[in-house]
């Protein structure tokens, strides 16, 4: 696995309880290497995550967002990851047109048992993040950047001008 | 709203890696005002550690406890102290001493300095801990009135255990048997694989015993040739229509526990074998039924068989057939039925193809190795390729794969154990009860080792082979559990003290009914509330998922533990560093 | 007879059944009509159809909730009645519909432009003429002529349903369907164009001028919540106060996410906000993802599930990423 050196990003995971929290544990117990830049928050179902949480999380400033939940078809709850692939991925195609790199949220499936699997997809992730470095939040876009868009944007409220 | 918070480090889950009093420390620095108590110990889990806590809930100082230690999947039944107080774990084991690696790979040198990753995240983990307890609210369900009536489906052996469980600790109970009789497949059976000391002899099995419990029992009614129709309602008031014959009738009942247990494999994994085709092939069950009546015969001409062979692994642990599972039983019956064969035919000769033995019971590897070693079955392993007849005689051509030659035995009757299926109409039972199950048609537990007796539907319960392929003693073991649970569901406090389910601020909603729509247990109801259309929980459905919280737009329905409020703390607390 | 007479004939008749008619009447100058409230048959002549008639009644519909009320709409606002009896936010008992075809409405801001253009102040606009395809607008005594391509709002050059997908009392001869396909809405291409960085700081630009007014949301006929809104409720608890392009910024993500699947693109949100911020983009290039992944559209269809109440076992265009 290749080494993560350098400075610790912030990267939140939103795990459900009965998968992937558990695989997060199967991980921990099996003693995986992992990188150490992901806090998880747990849920009972990725049903439960509001692609809000996600939006609100990388507004301010986080760098990176994963979020897994059961497999297809084994949710605890029957339903909740159907429902959740929906909204996730409407969020994740929605993440560019503010300004945010998609690539800064992913969600996959884990179960309890694939503590290799939740290795693989922390590393994965969290490399990408790494690749893509610290993020920038609107309220710090360079004053250059800012003055270039702002002249091109010319009175009333069309986008296009 | 918790705001006098204990938190409790369990050093256990944190050293050797990080010091659990510093951690308290920090806890204190960071977050004191909200958490009047913190304390380290050596291994909360323990009698001692959680009498500790015990001592400081009772002295009425704190209204919340925060366990930092194990991954909350695990002891969570350790950690409850009554409804005086919420408790919340932060996951210090699993998430930070045990998978924390430095950024080289390498592991953290016992004694060294900490490395400021590890600071940052077991520091991260417990401010996330407090802020999301400060933000959970205290659960108040009301109780609606209950029923503890239980209705067992399926008199075999499994729901007349349950049965049997639940009225000797006072409970009524209705007990419902789709056939004509009680007793179910067990019925069918001459005698058992042995069950009792010394475990050498095949054993009665006790089915007629026990039948005469259940229907002598005045606490249990017995309802032959009748089916569940409709389960509606909650656990504790549920209205069940049975319906028999033409009639139907509604009874309210507190709980269900299903025990609609198996069915054998039919001709199409057998006709391979010739079943079907050879009056001298039989299954397992029509050879039992012989044994039963005391008269082992070829059924072609009504003599008796010098030569068995049994075939195990009929339509098991076959992919072809779509039946990759072990039928769990037969490898036992087989030995059972060979022993029962020389037993009633001194001079006969038994042979068993068998792909594997699986004999993990109390004394079942003694008991197959008794029908090799002394009752002298010749166990055979392989698949058998062909069974023809030749000269009156049954031909079953197969493979010898340890000695890895090919064999041919001449016999007189051939025995197929045949597999285990899932009760005719599960799946539609399953369906009714908005239970799930596996796509062979056996109803899948709530969770194999937290809730194994449990289904995804407040107060129904499975247990015996409608769960999977299982033996009497695990069909009753599995039926006593269920009873055990059903009572316990009915222990008052258990209803109430179970709070990880959402509520609606009728305030809020608007009643567009959006819950209503993505709730997988029909867990929310539309109420008229002062003329104007409300949605409202069912919480004793509730399972808790959540679906409803991140549906509703305003956020009308909350699921208690894992509020918006606190999921966001937890957000905040992480954005903010 | 007219369209508009058309429509007061049946309003007439209907009224005595009705706690109100919702429609639009002349406002407080010749540029602006406003909402009508028919309680009367004195009310009704009142009444105004054409293209000043910009905002969208629907709005109004479920502060009604348990009365039986109509509504005059145009082909885009019957898609937000449908959105709304959809939701089950209103009850098909209680509201009748009645429409006319409609050829189109002015974007206000448009007009203001070209009378800028022309030396003029649209504060003192005194009358305004359309005929066909040409708008008049007579200020300061000077009448300018402008083509009504060129002033329509943006969502009637590519309007798919000119006559409403349901009504009870539709009056006169349909109107022509501007476009048999829509054209690539203008303002996503732009948005397409631009790089993420260049976009975030495009946010960053508009949401410095946001005021927090909330016109926007109250504008929209599908924030039924209004007072509830998480924007700026306690419990739950999303948005701090603090005057923030975040804060900001992320109240119009609530806005969209919330609306994603129902939002029927009336434009109400962006017409409404009083610093011309172009809100309505998110909500298109939501739209345009809920139509990419699940073929679906809001608003055409009572029976229909809003795409993210419901899902597919297999879903067709989402794609999961291996690892
Ligand atoms: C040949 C053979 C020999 C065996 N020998 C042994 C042995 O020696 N020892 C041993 O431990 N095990 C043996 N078994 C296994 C044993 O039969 C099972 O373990 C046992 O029957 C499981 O009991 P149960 O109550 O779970 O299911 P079942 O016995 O199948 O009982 C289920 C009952 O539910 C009823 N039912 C089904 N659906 C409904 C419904 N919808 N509503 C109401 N009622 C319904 C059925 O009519 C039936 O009466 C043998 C099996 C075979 C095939
Ligand atoms: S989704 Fe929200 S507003 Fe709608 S009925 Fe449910 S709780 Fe009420
Ligand atoms: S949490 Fe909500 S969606 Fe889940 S079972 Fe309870 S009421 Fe239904
Ligand atoms: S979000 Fe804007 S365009 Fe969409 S329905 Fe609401 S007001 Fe109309
Ligand atoms: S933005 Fe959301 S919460 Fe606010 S009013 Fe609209 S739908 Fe309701
Ligand atoms: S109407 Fe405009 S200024 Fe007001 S809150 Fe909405 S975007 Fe901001």
């Amino acid at each position: 696995m290749p080494v993560l050196t350098g400075k610790e990003l912030r990267i939140v995971g939103f795990l459900c309880n009965w998968c992937s929290y558990g695989g997060a544990d199967t991980a921990g117990v099996g003693r995986f290497n992992q990188p150490t830049d992901l806090r998880i928050i747990r849920v009972p179902c990725s049903g439960r995550i509001d692609p809000l949480f996600i939006a609100k999380t990388l507004i301010n400033g986080a760098d990176g967002v994963l979020v897994s939940g059961c497999h297809p078809r084994d949710c605890h709850y029957a339903e909740g990851n159907f429902y959740a692939r929906r909204r996730l991925e409407v969020l994740k195609r929605f993440l560019p047109i503010l300004g945010i790199d998609p690539a800064r949220f992913d969600y996959t499936w884990v179960s309890a048992s694939e503590g290799q699997r939740w290795q693989k997809v922390v590393t994965v992730f969290t490399e990408q993040i790494h690749a893509l470095g610290p993020a920038t939040r609107h309220e710090n876009v360079s004053p250059e950047l800012l003055a270039k868009v702002a002249s091109a944007i010319q009175g009333g409220n069309r986008v296009a001008a | 709203m918790a705001e006098k918070i204990g938190v409790y480090i369990d050093e256990s889950s944190v050293a050797p890696l990080l010091n659990a009093e510093e951690l308290a420390a920090y806890v204190k620095e960071k977050c004191g005002g909200a958490c009047p108590i913190v304390k380290a110990h050596k291994r909360l889990s323990s009698p001692d550690g959680v009498a500790m806590i015990k001592a400081d809930v009772d002295a009425g100082e704190l209204d919340a406890v925060l366990i930092c230690g194990t991954s909350p999947r695990v002891d969570w039944d350790v950690f409850t102290f009554g409804d005086k107080v919420l408790v919340d774990r932060v996951n210090l084991r699993e998430f930070v001493t045990l998978s924390y690696k430095n950024p080289d790979g390498s592991s953290v040198a016992a004694g060294g300095p900490i490395p400021a990753e590890l600071r940052s995240m077991v520091q991260d983990y417990l401010r996330m801990g407090v802020v999301k307890m400060q933000k959970m609210n205290r659960p108040n369900p009301e109780l609606p009135e209950t029923n503890r009536t239980i209705l067992v489906l399926g008199g075999g052996f499994t729901g007349m255990n349950a049965a049997l469980a639940a009225a000797g600790a006072g409970a009524e109970v209705i007990l419902v048997e789709k056939s004509d009789k009680l007793g179910g497949r067990a019925a069918g059976l001459y005698k058992t694989f042995p069950m009792n000391y010394p475990y050498l002899e095949a054993t009665d099995t006790g089915i007629d015993r026990l039948i005469g419990l259940v229907t002598g029992n005045s606490r249990i009614k017995v309802r032959l040739n009748t089916t569940l129709k409709l389960l509606a309602g909650a656990p504790a008031m549920y209205e069940a229509t049975l319906a028999s014959g033409g009639n139907e009738e509604k009874v309210p009942v507190g709980s269900v526990v299903l025990a609609a247990g198996w069915t054998p494999m039919e001709t199409e994994a057998l006709a391979p074998f010739g079943y079907g085709k050879f009056k001298n092939v039989v299954t397992s069950a029509e050879f039992e039924a012989m044994v039963k009546a005391g008269d082992i015969k070829r059924p072609s001409d009504g003599k008796e068989p010098k030569t068995v062979v049994f075939i195990q692994c009929v339509g098991s642990r076959d992919k072809s057939l779509d039946r990759p599972y072990c039928s769990g039983f037969c490898c036992m019956y087989t030995a059972k039925q060979a022993i029962l064969t020389k037993d009633h035919i001194p001079d006969s000769q038994s042979y068993v193809f068998y792909m594997d033995i699986r004999s993990p019971g109390k004394m079942y590897d003694e008991f197959t190795r008794r029908a090799m070693e002394e009752y002298g079955a010749r166990y055979i392993r392989g698949r058998v390729a062909m069974v023809y007849p030749k000269d009156g005689k049954m031909i079953v051509r197969g493979a010898d794969t340890l000695a890895g030659t090919q064999v041919e035995v001449e016999a007189d009757l051939v025995v197929l154990a045949a597999g285990a299926e899932a009760a005719k109409g599960a799946p539609q039972l399953a369906e009714k009860l908005r239970i799930s199950y596996d796509k062979y048609g056996f109803f899948m537990e709530s969770h194999p080792k937290l809730k194994p007796v449990e289904t995804n539907t407040a107060g129904v319960y499975l247990a015996g082979s409608c769960q999977g392929p299982k033996d009497i003693p695990q069909s009753v073991g599995q039926g006593s559990a269920a009873a055990a649970k059903v009572l316990a569901l009915f222990s008052k406090d258990m209803l109430e003290s179970d709070p990880q389910i959402s509520r609606v601020d009728i305030k809020r909603c608007v009643g567009c009914g959006k819950c209503i729509m993505t709730c997988p247990f029909k867990a929310i109801k539309e109420v008229e509330f002062r003329g104007q259309k409300k949605a409202e929980v069912i919480e004793t459905v509730c399972q808790g998922c959540g679906i409803c919280t991140s549906t509703c737009p305003q956020g009308a329905i909350q699921l208690s533990h894992f509020t918006d409020n606190q999921i966001l703390a937890e957000v905040n607390a992480l954005c903010q560093s | 007879m007219s369209r508009l007479d058309a429509l007061k004939t049946r309003i007439k008749e209907a009224l005595p059944g009705l706690e109100c008619v919702i429609g639009w009447q002349k406002g407080y100058d010749a540029l602006h009509n406003t909402p009508l409230f028919i309680r009367g048959e004195a009310d009704v002549d009142k009444l105004e159809w054409g293209a000043l008639n910009v905002h969208n009644p629907a709005v109004y519909l479920p502060s009604f909730a348990g009365k039986k009320v109509g509504v005059v709409v145009k082909g885009c606002d019957s898609r937000s009645v449908v959105e709304l009896l959809q939701e089950k936010l209103i009850d098909r008992d209680n509201v009748v519909i009645f429409s006319a075809g409609c050829d189109g409405v002015v974007d206000i801001a448009k007009v203001r432009a070209k009378l800028a253009a022309a030396g003029l102040n649209a504060g003192n606009a005194e009358k305004v003429a359309v005929d066909g395809k040409t708008v008049t607008v007579t200020a300061a005594g000077k009448a300018v002529s402008m083509p009504m391509a060129e002033v329509a709002a943006d969502k009637c050059l590519r309007c798919q349903f000119p006559n409403a997908v349901l009504a009870d009392a539709f009056v006169g001869d349909p109107a022509p369907q501007v476009q048999a396909a829509p054209a690539a809405d203008a303002d996503l291409a732009a948005l397409d164009a631009m790089s993420v960085p260049e976009r975030m700081a495009f946010w960053r630009y508009h949401m410095d001028r946001c005021i927090r007014c909330y016109a926007c949301r109250n504008a929209c006929p599908m924030c039924v919540c209004r007072d509830h809104c998480i924007a700026q409720s306690r419990e739950p608890h999303w948005l701090s106060q603090e005057d923030s392009v975040t804060e900001k910024l992320m109240f119009q993500v609530v806005h969209a996410m919330h609306l994603a699947g129902r939002c029927t693109e009336c434009g109400e949100c962006q017409r409404a906000c009083p610093m011309d911020i172009p809100v309505l983009a998110l909500k298109k290039h939501l739209n345009r993802t809920i139509h990419d992944l699940f073929d679906y559209q809001a608003g055409v269809d009572v029976a229909a599930i809003p795409p993210l109440l419901q899902f597919k076992l297999e879903e067709d265009n989402i794609k999961e990423r291996s690892w």
